[in-house]
């Protein structure tokens, strides 16, 4: 008895060794990446400096001179949270009806919002930019913004849809029956129930807006151009400008990946959309 | 109002927005895929403007078929996408089930793990095919130079060095070469969606039968057939839809193919519609036709899969 606890204790160290080898594997990349960006650009390449150098701030100081960093981070951010704003505002009404108010047809139309998720981009990138280039809203925010709200509109209702469908029923009902307009149900008693879905939901859609990278890059080429399309016209440096290069990519997702590690959980919900719980 | 109008109304933006974003760019995409259009033709200028006049029928199609770039995206499509998909599901499960129980730290494991999948496409890209793998000034380029100057040293040992005599020189793989570039796309993918298939698999570990995996100890099951007979079939149905949810996504990769090779030698759908629209709209639409078609094969199953569990 004794050896089996013995050969399960060395087991469960040598496996959390493992996991923490693994999981510092994978973090890698992202750590040379912020470790580069305190190099000059000359220490970035010379082996010498790999891990031992002198730090400095001057790739993050000077983002704007070498990039521009902050007028596509304006737009990033500016195309993100108003395209989030736009997908809850069209997805809470949508997915409080689909829940409270189900009818034969719903299942279906909730199929059918997900296959739209579907469709190739690139199928459809020439009639895009037909469109946007004839009406004039080629590279405008307004553009970016349209575009990111419907790809991610469906996975926006979807989630709500499974927040909703967790408030008891009784509850929307005993406010029908009290004669609350729709519009009060919504405000007063949907948004502050699912307020914890609501917030995740926005994250997330938040967190896909900015890592977009098709339709940012095809539709945009100054004005509405974000970080995604900043970092891919940079895309080839020849080693001359790792350290600037990566203090702007960190920049660029540093956020992000704080951002993600507060809706792990909602990740999965969203992205298999509800299929695993 | 009648009961039924207000739901109605509710829904409607929503229904009517998708309706919109789906129907008119795809219509398009179909009727250009029928017509000759070309962006730019000094010889045939009608051709410059979408009209049925120029009605091609199943020509650009034919074109299409017949124009082996083709032939060449949708295997490198299906490499890509096939590679990325066998690589995340196997390392998915291992990872899994190797941080389920619970070890010191277990919760900064996670964290670093799921980083990776919050980093945008594009600085993924530029990341891994400068700093990481470019042969000579990136990490992959330092490694190899390391490697070499250790054997050179270890190769002046007295005895032992006529051994190290006989390892050959190591050369640095140029990741942006033809034959090399979709190598380059599946590392960072796969390094970017591994994490996805870990937290999926993770999730649904948490609600394995804890009393069956008990009793199938007590009976004396060891770790290989607990895991091949409980764990496995257990994750059988979440393997499945992070099989076709990636496909769905990897289908249409751009980002990456476009920084690592520009899609020299490694073009896959998406790039290729790309590059037809820079004048051949006719055959950018009739490529896009395929990828739509492609990514439906897939997505039926999928929104099965899904469409079982909606109404519980």
């Amino acid at each position: 008895m004794a050896i089996v606890a013995q050969s399960s204790r060395t087991g469960r160290i040598s496996r959390a060794t493992l996991a923490w080898i693994v999981a510092l594997l994978f973090f890698f990349p992202i750590f040379w990446m912020v470790l580069t960006s305190f190099k000059t650009d000359a220490d970035a390449v010379k082996p010498q400096y790999l891990l031992f150098f002198t730090p400095t701030l001057d790739n993050y100081l000077n983002m704007t001179d070498n990039y521009d960093y902050w007028r596509f981070a304006r737009n990033s951010v500016i195309t993100s949270v108003f395209a989030t704003a736009f997908a809850l505002a069209v997805g809470i009404p949508c997915a409080y009806a689909m829940a409270f108010n189900p009818s034969r047809h719903t299942k279906d139309v909730l199929m059918w919002m997900l296959s739209t998720k579907m469709l190739p981009a690139a199928a459809v990138l020439y009639p895009m930019t037909y469109i946007t280039k004839s009406v004039g809203l080629f590279d405008t925010h307004f553009m970016v913004i349209v575009v990111l709200m419907l790809i991610n509109l469906p996975i926006v209702i979807w989630m709500l849809f499974t927040y909703f469908k967790e408030i008891p029923r009784e509850i929307i009902e005993a406010a029908q029956m009290d004669g609350v307009s729709t519009w009060g149900e919504i405000r007063e008693i949907l948004i502050p129930l699912a307020w914890g879905g609501i917030v995740s939901t926005a994250l997330l859609c938040f967190i896909f807006c900015w890592n977009e990278a098709y339709w940012t890059v095809r539709l945009t080429t100054t004005e509405a151009a974000t970080l995604s399309k900043l970092i891919e016209g940079n895309r080839a440096p020849e080693g001359l400008f790792f350290g600037r290069l990566s203090a702007v990519s960190a920049a660029a997702v540093g956020p992000i990946i704080v951002l993600g590690w507060f809706c792990q959980k909602q990740l999965v919900q969203g992205l298999t959309f509800g299929a695993v719980k | 109002m009648s009961k039924r109008t207000m739901p109605r109304l509710l829904q409607s933006p929503a229904v009517v927005l998708l309706l919109v974003w789906m129907l008119i760019p795809l219509g398009m995409t179909l009727f250009f895929s029928f017509i000759r259009y070309v962006l730019n033709s000094l010889r045939r200028p009608e051709w410059t403007t979408p009209s049925i006049e120029n009605w091609r029928g199943f020509g650009n199609y034919d074109f299409v078929l017949g124009n082996k770039d083709f032939l060449l995206a949708v295997q490198n499509s299906l490499l890509i996408v096939c590679s990325i998909l066998f690589l995340t599901v196997i390392l998915g499960v291992l990872i899994a089930v190797l941080i389920n129980k619970a070890f010191p730290g277990r919760g900064i494991v996670r964290v670093l793990l799921i980083s990776p999948f919050f980093v945008m496409p594009a600085v993924n890209a530029v990341l891994w095919i400068n700093m990481i793998l470019d042969p000579v000034l990136g990490l992959q380029g330092i490694a190899v130079d390391g490697i070499n100057a250790l054997i050179r040293d270890l190769q002046n040992l007295p005895v032992l060095g006529a051994f190290f005599g006989l390892w050959p020189e190591l050369s640095p793989i140029s990741f942006r070469a033809t034959q090399t570039s979709a190598y380059a796309v599946i590392i960072m993918v796969t390094w970017q969606w591994t994490p996805f298939a870990v937290l999926i698999f993770m999730t649904s570990l948490q609600s394995e039968d804890q009393q069956q995996k008990e009793a199938a100890i007590l009976d004396g099951a060891g770790a290989w057939s607990q895991f091949r007979f409980l764990t496995l079939p257990h994750l059988g149905r979440p393997i499945a839809i992070v099989v076709m949810i990636q496909a769905i996504f990897h289908l249409s990769l751009y980002a990456e193919i476009e920084i690592v090779s520009r899609g020299n030698g490694n073009k896959n759908l998406p790039y290729l519609i790309g590059e037809f629209a820079n004048n051949n709209i006719g055959a950018a639409s009739a490529t896009g036709i395929f990828a739509v078609i492609l990514a439906n094969i897939v997505a039926i199953f999928l929104l099965r899969m899904i469409g079982k569990t909606l109404m519980e």
